[in-house]
């Protein structure tokens, strides 16, 4: 293994790897050491244009781009000195002299690079006297993204990622020169499942999402770790979040899941967050077969009626139980504990599907598909079966995929049973049958696991509380596992001693709960092989 | 007919003869007897360790030792290696190449056939600006004579090689001169240089290794086969030996190109070959090696044209493009007619050359019309050094050292048009 020292820091790094693939491999770059660059990106080709990161290596006369200089055993680095120094300066100056310099109007100032390096090596007043060169501002690139061509400085990194990343190649740079341009092929749009990508990668304010620009400053926004919920996959995000809103869904980086992307689908399920068709009440069906809105324990308690007048009649075998692919994986533990305790033997998963590609879109359109069956869950077409075959009374469902995957013919299919108790986020077709909704939280607005597609358990946390009383799946299930008397059930439902249980009863899950999955989350233990996958992981980068 | 002065020389020799561009002309003044020689006497090994030897530097502007590029090539190889005949001619002040390609494509034909041979290359990509149209044709004609009397082909004069010719046009970007950008260009793509490493010689053309040589680089090869490193060395210098051709243009009585030893003094170019300055004026400064190199003023002309004495001045040998310019000549003009080139010809990748080159410009622009002020002159010199040395290529180098050099010579021109808030000179015009 090659080492290298930088300022005279020693630094083991792999074969081949470059001085800033090195830097940020041991997690010190711009975090410990300082080697600003706009062109090079850990997930992108190396392109050496923009000369920032140029270091002093011994043994070479010149300043050598950090980027594009291998490490070789031995070999030492300085970052600091007075030549590197000056470096920077001239590439900032001269990025500067045809910037409109809008940061006031600008969308990205407060997370611009060219705003942060001019800070750094800037100059207090510009010595240039010449016109700044004019381009075109507000160019709509595609259904997603702006471009303001005078605030661009040439990196290429959005380039670069159509080519690489999608694969879709819709743009390049036109003309030569100080008329070089970003641009789209003639006739064609940005348009791809991960152009909005190019806004985050983007360093300064050329490449905005029409989503978020001009929604808020962005100094104003809190970012929280969280998931993107859209699929199976699991890619780690920040949530921006404001005066409990969520603005923005931003990727984070985790190599072993989504390494610095997600898709625009994900980035905009934001919006699901405070959507207008949030369920802001429980709603109880009255005598007269209305359904209305009732208070929660209310609502608790018209559940707990029901079901308890269909197992004093018919037993719990009639009662079926339906869990939500989007709970966690302590959501879905309680809702096995709560048909356990029941005792009825039908229940099962409803996994909504949908398209995916070999990038990050899997075809399973829930965040914890994988997490419901690795805790034994099976299909939920049992329970349509049985549905349909008239064996069942009553059904508890969490959320509305059970009539989304195709399992029914439609919502009337369940007109016929006595009870429908439907636990759920939005609004749904569930609203012509059900009998009792309770409200649930959204993925942003609780604690707990999930397990994406590759199986790995990832945290979840709550960055927003929700607008009206709701709580998490299991903390309902709790809830009314305590107003049926149910074994085990006392109402109270902390996900943190959940997450411990789970991890203490399923093997899968051994020493994975929420407190030791760290950033990067853990793989599940495949029961098969007697060895771990996976150690914890270090920081995430 | 054309004339060719009298002088010591070998690449030129037989110029005046039109017959000499044919392939039945060439071989009749002993052509491709030096490929004979190497094809079938001398190992590749060999050859390299003879033009070594020569001391040849490449003809294209950087002075690279031509064998030891050459040794960079890997002896074995299990992709094609690929060979590239640099015909880009673009630098201002430069046209030697032209007549090279023009008046002797054999020659040339058979320079890239040493060479071939020497690196182990299959096929050669002769990339040739687009406006050379006229010496586009003599190589194509000459290429298609060498396949039909199997010179070149599946095996060349009868030696068992195996070597391929393939003649490209360039659609003209002065950028497509750089050896990288050159081969980006022969790929099809926007001709903008790679950056480095890795090195052509690892991945060149197609990604294969390749070697990249100027015309005049590959013309003098057979000669030196023919008659040895040590009779090479007898021409120029110890440093730099051989002959080069020296384009001569300007304000001088009789413009041309002229093929000199190396370190022949710049005054007896310009004052006895080019026949002095035109209409009875002083000569100002004149520009040794193509417009890129720094410019030198009356008093440092005699120097020898080689590149360890121009270093010395500050300046380089480059591609021996001379330009003359009399006392007539505005130096900030000058200053605004080769800063507008090279921020014309940038590609725009790095930073400080897509930028540094278009505000060089706009300034020199700026003192030429009159708006100049007196700090100008320090960011000129600023800009320049931030540009050197810093870039993917040598663009933003050759595009900062011709405003060094009228700064550091002439800076009284550039003082009297902030002073005047005028050009004091009445050759210049409006902008």
């Amino acid at each position: 293994m090659p080492t290298l020292t930088v300022d005279g820091r020693v630094i083991e790094t792999a074969e081949g790897k470059s001085i800033l693939e090195a830097l940020d491999d041991a997690g010190l770059l711009m975090n410990g050491v300082d080697v600003p660059h706009y062109c090079w990106h850990p997930k992108l080709s190396v392109d050496g244009s923009c000369r920032l990161c140029q270091v002093e290596v011994e043994g070479f006369p010149k300043l050598q781009i950090a980027c594009n200089t291998v490490v070789q055993d031995g070999m030492v680095v300085n970052t600091t000195s007075d030549r590197v120094r000056k470096a920077r300066e001239g590439v900032v100056e001269l990025l500067l002299i045809n910037h409109p310099l809008d940061c006031p109007i600008c969308d990205q100032a407060g997370e611009c690079k060219l705003q942060d390096y001019a800070f750094d090596y800037g100059v207090e007043k510009s010595r240039t006297r010449e016109p700044r060169r004019a381009a075109k501002k507000r160019v709509d690139l595609g259904p997603t993204i702006v471009f303001d061509q005078e605030r661009c400085i040439l990196c290429r990194r959005c380039v670069r990622f159509c080519d690489e990343v999608p694969k879709t190649r819709e743009l390049a740079v036109f003309g030569r020169g100080d008329r070089s341009v970003i641009e789209t092929f003639p006739g064609m749009e940005l348009d791809n499942p991960y152009s909005m990508n190019v806004a985050d990668i983007c360093p300064v304010g050329a490449l905005t999402t029409k989503d978020f620009r001009f929604k808020i400053r962005v100094w104003f926004l809190e970012d929280v770790e969280g998931l993107c919920t859209g699929c199976a996959n699991g890619c780690n995000i920040y949530l921006g979040i404001a005066n409990n809103k969520v603005y923005r869904y931003q990727p984070r980086r985790n190599d072993d899941v989504n390494e610095t992307w997600m898709c625009d689908a994900g980035r905009l399920s934001y919006r699901d967050i405070g959507a207008p068709d949030r369920l802001q009440y429980a709603y109880v069906r009255d005598a007269t077969g209305s359904l209305e809105a009732a208070g929660y324990e209310a609502a608790i308690g018209a559940a707990a009626r029901r079901l308890r007048a269909i197992i004093g009649s018919k037993g719990a075998g009639v009662i079926a139980g339906v869990a939500s692919a989007h709970a966690t994986n302590e959501d879905l533990f309680t809702f096995r504990r709560f048909i356990e305790a029941l005792g009825t033997e039908t229940s099962g998963v409803a996994v909504p599907k949908g398209d995916a590609d070999d990038l990050l879109i899997k075809a399973e359109k829930a965040a914890n598909a994988a997490g419901a069956r690795a805790l034994g869950l099976g299909d939920a077409s049992l329970v349509a079966d049985r549905i349909r075959s008239g064996g069942i009374d009553a059904l508890v469902c969490l959320g509305s995929d059970f009539l989304g995957t195709g399992l029914l013919a439609n919502v009337e299919e369940l007109a016929g049973l006595d009870t429908v108790i439907v636990l759920d986020t939005h609004k749904s077709e569930f609203s012509r049958v059900a009998h009792v909704i309770l409200p649930t939280r959204h993925a942003a607005e609780k604690h707990g696991t999930l397990t994406n597609a590759a199986g790995r358990v990832q945290r979840l946390r709550a960055a927003v509380e929700p607008a009206y009383e709701a709580h998490p799946d299991g903390a309902v299930l709790s809830h009314l596992g305590k107003a049926l008397g149910l074994p085990g059930f006392d109402g109270s439902y902390d996900v943190r001693a959940v997450s411990k249980a789970l991890a203490e009863s399923e093997p899968a899950f051994s020493g994975i709960h929420l407190d030791s999955v760290g950033d990067r989350g853990r793989v599940l233990i495949d029961p098969d092989a007697s060895q771990r996958d996976r150690e914890p992981e270090g920081p995430n980068l | 007919m054309l004339k060719v002065p009298h002088v010591t020389s070998y690449l030129t020799e037989h110029f005046a003869e039109d017959a000499f561009g044919t392939l039945a002309g060439y071989e009749k003044k002993g052509g491709y007897a030096a490929a004979r020689k190497a094809l079938t006497e001398m190992a590749p090994g060999d050859v390299i360790e003879l033009v070594k030897a020569s001391g040849l530097q490449g003809r294209g502007g950087a002075g690279f030792n031509t064998g030891l590029k050459w040794s960079f090539m890997p002896a074995d190889s299990d992709v094609p290696k690929y060979l590239v005949c640099n015909a880009d001619e673009s630098e201002p002040g430069s046209f030697k190449d032209r007549i090279l390609l023009e008046r002797s494509p054999h020659q040339l034909l058979e320079g890239i056939l040493i060479a071939a041979y020497a690196v182990g290359a299959c096929t050669t990509f002769i990339y040739i600006r687009g406006e050379y149209s006229f010496p586009a044709d003599q190589v194509e004609r000459a290429v298609a004579e060498a396949y039909d009397q199997g010179h070149l082909g599946p095996n060349v004069l009868g030696s068992g090689f195996r070597h391929d010719v393939v003649v490209h046009r360039g659609a003209g970007a002065y950028i497509c001169g750089e050896e990288t950008g050159l081969l980006e260009s022969l790929e099809g793509k926007k001709g903008q240089p790679r950056k480095k490493p890795p090195f052509p010689a690892q991945v060149g053309a197609f990604g294969m290794p390749t070697t990249v040589n100027n015309v005049e680089t590959f013309c003098h090869v057979p000669y030196i086969v023919n008659r040895g490193a040590e009779w090479f060395r007898g021409f120029g210098t110890e440093a730099s030996p051989g002959t080069t051709l020296f384009g001569v243009s300007g304000h001088v009585v009789k413009p041309g190109l002229f093929e000199l030893p190396l370190g022949t003094p710049l005054s007896e170019i310009v004052f006895e070959h080019a026949g002095g300055i035109a209409g009875g004026r002083k000569v100002k400064g004149v520009i040794p090696g193509g417009m890129s190199m720094p410019i030198l003023p009356a008093g440092q002309l005699d120097v020898p044209m080689a590149n360890e004495s121009l270093r010395e001045r500050g300046t380089m040998l480059g591609t021996g493009g001379i330009m003359v310019m009399d006392e007539t000549t505005c130096m900030v003009r000058v200053g605004c007619v080769i800063s507008y080139f090279f921020r014309d010809e940038s590609c725009g990748q790095c930073t400080q050359c897509r930028e540094g080159t278009g505000w060089l410009n706009k300034i020199m622009n700026r003192i030429e019309r009159g708006a100049g002020q007196s700090e100008d002159l320090g960011v000129l010199l600023d800009i320049a050094a931030k540009m050197e040395g810093q870039t993917i290529c040598a663009f933003a180098d050759a595009a900062a050292w011709p405003v060094q050099g009228l700064l550091r010579h002439f800076r009284a021109d550039f003082e009297e048009h902030v002073r005047l808030g005028r050009c004091p000179f009445t050759a210049s015009f409006e902008l």
